[in-house]
């Protein structure tokens, strides 16, 4: 047969070729590095900021990016950081750890970031961790709360240049907790994300509940995939066991769908107690409006009205006045992280990354969320964020927090070295 | 004349490749090895789509099954990165054997809807099986052990290393799959896509011939499941959702089914299209879903099938 191609010899040739010259090359030694020497600082302090940008989460990027942006306005309006010029690019994380590999790549490689930060979901944030360390950025995490990030990749691995500005899931699951160790109910049930951070939190309630309250009963739960739009199978299941309380980590949309068929359900006549570790977040207070019932235990990474410090006033005030919307714990987180960045650099006084990493750690920073300070051995920061219940207030279209509880930081996030008992609260002293 | 113009393009694209690997930056690099490892995937994916005429919607499995593999093998057993890939391409060769079995006694939409039925198993399987496979956080942190040769050991650390890993198994799946497109296994398969009756009249098992094109085909996937691990460190359930086991499909299709370099010219601009449009618009969703909308209705056969056909022409008009 006349083959119109190239011959098979030819091509076997050239395989030979270029698998000869694979072998010589990793054997080669190459110049890297040139990118790795950074000056003092010299030049604008570039910030490759990744969040979802598509997709039905894509209401948070657009929070992350108000945040990010009304902190890069004020920062260079006042001269900057050390008199260089903030810059930031922000790219669509689309909640995929390869996107959110990619971006990091782009940013450090291509578009020569100093500094990284933002990512969403526990997934990326594991993803990129061990990246970020080989390509020598910091990353401030405002957003992905897993433990198993701070814990493993910073403590275990020692990952030092990830950082995390946000509550973990130590909020989530040890905190509630201690909200729930004072309230009568001793049977306890949950509807929880099927995935790790569902996974997580609710073994971290039993957990830190069954020290603090020897007795208590843990007796349903049901498992809602990502997507699901209809709980009304999990709603009654859960209506089965006849719990005291209900614990749910549910978030965003889709605890908007779960609150109200459960107010449909009548659950909230059945089931007094009801946890909502990250019901305080702005777009489900402001989704359900009315709708949400009162007298619900509401937590998140930020709350709006807490601290009622004049700073934290000042600053709502003017991220309604920029954006006309109330801040979400996204926005503060990403706009705290960009005053972070300017705090560590100038007291390092530059913008290399080992010496941003000493700077940081330890760092005291007065944020709109009251102060917080980047943990030495894990980088996480500890702040406290209160647990309220909802209430309704004329002078807002939505439920606020009432009544709040505060359980400090120092109390119920675990402690280094991150390996038994001693190392989960209650602790001691 | 012709087949020495199509040997100066390959000498040319290999030359270029081995030129990347010594002096460009390292997001350029990285951009490359994504190419590769996709195109690897696609061409392998287009043994079975373009030369068998079997669309299935399941492969992104078995790129998944060669991640996982690589992944399990080195946390449990070895962290030699040939093992792990070659206990990758195994694991994915067989579960496409098993899954294959199944399928290939049907055609079209049917075989496509199997493969898709099949395909999110696995995903599930994988999102649910939360000891081995990490749940949705997936495995991550998986470092890249040095190629030892008994003789001589190879570190593959730096991506600028790693490179040349992968170029290598690039290569060689060029070779493979052209290699199998000459053969009379390609030829048979090519009869099956012609005319599957015609094909059975003249004494072949139509099915096996189909079930040994889903096996190779999803050992090619593994392969690139297993490179793209080693290469991102990380992977997630989500690397065998349907979604992903559109890649290979679109790419295919935009370079031309019914060519060798289809997938390698689609996966080219798949890659650097989003990069391109990712700089100018957080939009680029829309603008990657109008721009592929176009190169498929307006590129007949493909970016590779209408350009040889527009060169045809031109060269006989002059």
């Amino acid at each position: 047969m006349d083959k119109p191609g190239i011959k098979r010899r030819d091509f076997v040739k050239m395989g030979l070729l270029t698998a000869a010259a694979s072998a010589l090359g990793t054997g080669v030694m190459k110049p890297v590095g040139l990118w790795a020497a950074t000056p003092k600082i010299k030049g604008p302090i570039k910030v490759g900021y990744q969040a979802v940008l598509s997709g039905t989460l894509a209401g948070y990027g657009e929070f992350h990016k108000m945040g990010a942006l009304m902190a890069l306005e004020e920062i260079n309006a006042a001269g900057g950081i050390a008199g260089n010029k903030l810059e930031m690019e922000v790219r669509d994380s689309t909640l995929a750890a390869p996107a959110a590999l990619q971006n990091v790549r782009y940013f450090v490689d291509s578009w020569e970031a100093d500094l990284l930060a933002g990512v969403d979901s526990s997934g990326q944030a594991l993803a990129v961790a061990p990246v970020v360390g080989q390509l020598d950025r910091i990353l401030m995490v405002t957003h992905a709360a897993t433990e198993k990030l701070t814990e493993d990749e910073v403590f275990k691995k020692g990952i030092k240049q990830v950082f995390r500005i946000c509550t973990p899931t130590y909020q989530d699951g040890n905190a509630a907790a201690f909200v729930a160790k004072d309230l009568p109910a001793t049977t306890w049930a949950t509807i929880n994300p099927k995935y790790e951070y569902g996974f997580t939190t609710w073994n971290m309630f039993q957990d830190t509940l069954g020290k603090l309250k020897p007795g208590v009963k843990f007796v349903a739960d049901s498992w809602a995939p990502f997507g699901t739009t209809d709980f009304r199978p999990h709603i009654n299941t859960i209506m089965d066991a006849k719990p005291e309380g209900l614990y749910s980590v549910v978030w965003a949309g889709e605890l908007i769908t779960m609150m109200k068929q459960a107010q449909q359900a009548g659950m909230f006549d059945k089931i007094k107690y009801v946890l909502l570790p990250v019901g305080a977040a702005m777009d489900v207070l402001e989704g359900l409006g009315p709708e949400m019932p009162d007298n619900i235990w509401i937590s998140g990474r930020y709350f709006f009205l807490y601290p009622d410090s004049p700073q934290n006033k000042e600053w709502v005030a003017n991220f309604r006045k920029r954006w006309n919307h109330y801040p979400a714990y996204v926005s503060e987180t990403a706009y705290s992280t960009m005053f972070a960045f300017k705090k560590a650099i100038e007291a390092c006084g530059s913008k290399e990354t080992a010496q941003l990493i000493t700077a940081l750690e330890g760092m005291e920073l007065d944020s709109p969320a009251g102060k917080r300070v980047f943990r030495k051995e894990d980088h996480q920061a500890m702040y406290d964020v209160p647990w309220g219940l909802t209430a309704t207030d004329p002078k807002y279209p939505f439920k606020i927090m009432g009544k709040q509880v505060v359980i400090p930081a120092k109390e119920c996030f675990n402690r280094p070295p991150f390996e038994g008992d001693a190392s989960k609260p209650p602790f001691k002293s | 004349m012709k087949s020495n113009w199509k040997y100066i393009i390959v000498a040319l694209m290999l030359l270029v490749l081995i030129g990347i690997g010594y002096f460009s930056s390292r997001f350029v690099l990285y951009l490359a090895m994504k190419i590769m490892i996709l195109s690897i995937f696609a061409m392998g994916y287009n043994i079975l789509f373009g030369r068998t005429g079997l669309l299935s919607f399941g492969h992104a499995a078995f790129y998944a099954t060669g991640a996982y593999g690589v992944a399990l093998c080195s946390m449990h057993v070895h962290t030699h990165p040939l093992v792990g890939i070659m206990v990758g391409i195994a694991a994915a060769a067989f579960l496409a054997l098993i899954i294959g079995f199944f399928c290939v006694r049907h055609t079209e939409i049917y075989f496509a809807m199997l493969t898709l039925a099949f395909g999110m198993m696995v995903f599930s399987l994988m999102w649910n099986l939360r000891d081995i496979t990490g749940g949705d956080d997936g495995l991550s942190g998986i470092m890249r052990g040095s190629v030892s040769l008994g003789f001589l050991k190879i570190s593959i650390t730096k991506d600028s290393q790693f490179y040349f890993l992968v170029l290598f198994f690039f290569a060689l799946s060029m070779l493979l799959v052209h290699r199998i497109y000459q053969s009379p296994f390609g030829l048979v398969l090519a009869g099956i896509r012609e005319n599957h009756v015609r094909t059975e009249f003249a004494g072949l098992g139509v099915k096996r011939y189909r079930l040994a094109a889903f096996v190779v085909s999803g050992a090619f996937a593994g392969l690139a499941g297993a490179l793209g691990l080693l290469l991102e460190s990380n992977v997630t359930p989500f690397a065998a959702h349907w979604s992903h086991s559109a890649n290979p499909v679109l790419v295919s299709l935009m370079g031309g089914l019914q060519t060798f370099s289809g997938p390698i010219v689609g996966s080219i601009v798949f890659v650097l299209l989003r990069e391109f449009i990712e700089r100018f618009t957080h939009n680029w969703m829309l603008w990657f879903g109008v721009i592929l909308l176009a190169i498929i209705l307006g590129f007949r056969g493909g970016i590779v099938g209408s350009t040889t056909q527009l060169v045809k022409r031109l060269s006989k008009v002059s």
